[in-house]
């Protein structure tokens, strides 16, 4: 018999839930993120002022490119620093 | 037949240090080169002064002017420079609206279906 040295598909643990989670944006019927709206923006954001992958928030590709766009936006016009929290 | 102004937004964000009056210039006067080259104020709305999140030119405030115009396209390039030239004008950004733009300006203006801000419910990550 062959040994297996590939990693198998994990499949989930029985009874385990699935997490699913549906993009907050698509769920509000928000048609377009404006960069003004920093308080939105900055729930986003972890402490360093870095966006939050998609893996974590559950936005949709569609918005996290939107969200993407309006972060720069937001941060050229400093209403969003670029870096916060700097520790050296 | 020449092309419809196309619908813009303007943000610039002023010295701190110019008093009430020399604001108001500046406000007044941006609004008057826009309508003297063929443009249209929709709306000018003053945010006022405001912490900035970064210092720019050494300044930990500005002053915030969001402007909603129509212009011709040529225009643009032009007033972009113009603003940039401005000593006053900290930071500027035009941004140009498309149907999607227009529709949320529209929104946001009347009050009228204006969608609860969703919150995301941020996943830790576990260690795989």
């Amino acid at each position: 018999m062959a040994e297996i040295t590939e990693p198998i598909a994990r499949q989930a643990a029985p009874g385990a839930k699935r997490i699913k989670q549906q993009c907050p944006f698509v769920k509000a019927g928000v048609e377009y993120i404006d960069y003004k709206d920093v308080e939105t923006l900055k729930r986003y954001l972890n402490d360093q002022g870095k966006l939050f992958p998609r893996r974590l928030t559950g936005v949709s590709a569609k918005f996290q490119r939107q969200l993407t766009l309006a972060v720069k936006r937001a941060r050229l016009v400093a209403l969003l620093p670029y870096v916060a929290n700097d520790v050296k | 037949m020449p092309a419809p102004n196309g619908m813009y937004e303007l943000m610039y964000i002023l010295n701190p240090v110019l008093n009430a009056e020399q604001t108001k210039d500046i406000v007044a006067r941006v609004s008057t080169y826009i309508t003297e080259n063929g443009g249209e104020i929709v709306e000018v709305v003053e945010m006022g002064s405001q912490r900035l999140a970064y210092p720019l030119e050494k300044k930990r405030n500005g002053y915030y002017v969001n402007v909603f115009f129509r212009a011709p396209g040529a225009f643009i390039a032009r007033f972009d420079r113009a603003l940039r030239i401005n000593e006053d004008v900290l930071r500027h950004l035009i941004l140009r609206y498309d149907a999607k733009m227009e529709r949320h300006y529209e929104r946001v203006r009347t009050g009228e279906g204006v969608k609860p801000i969703p919150a995301p419910t941020i996943v830790e990550e576990t260690e795989g």
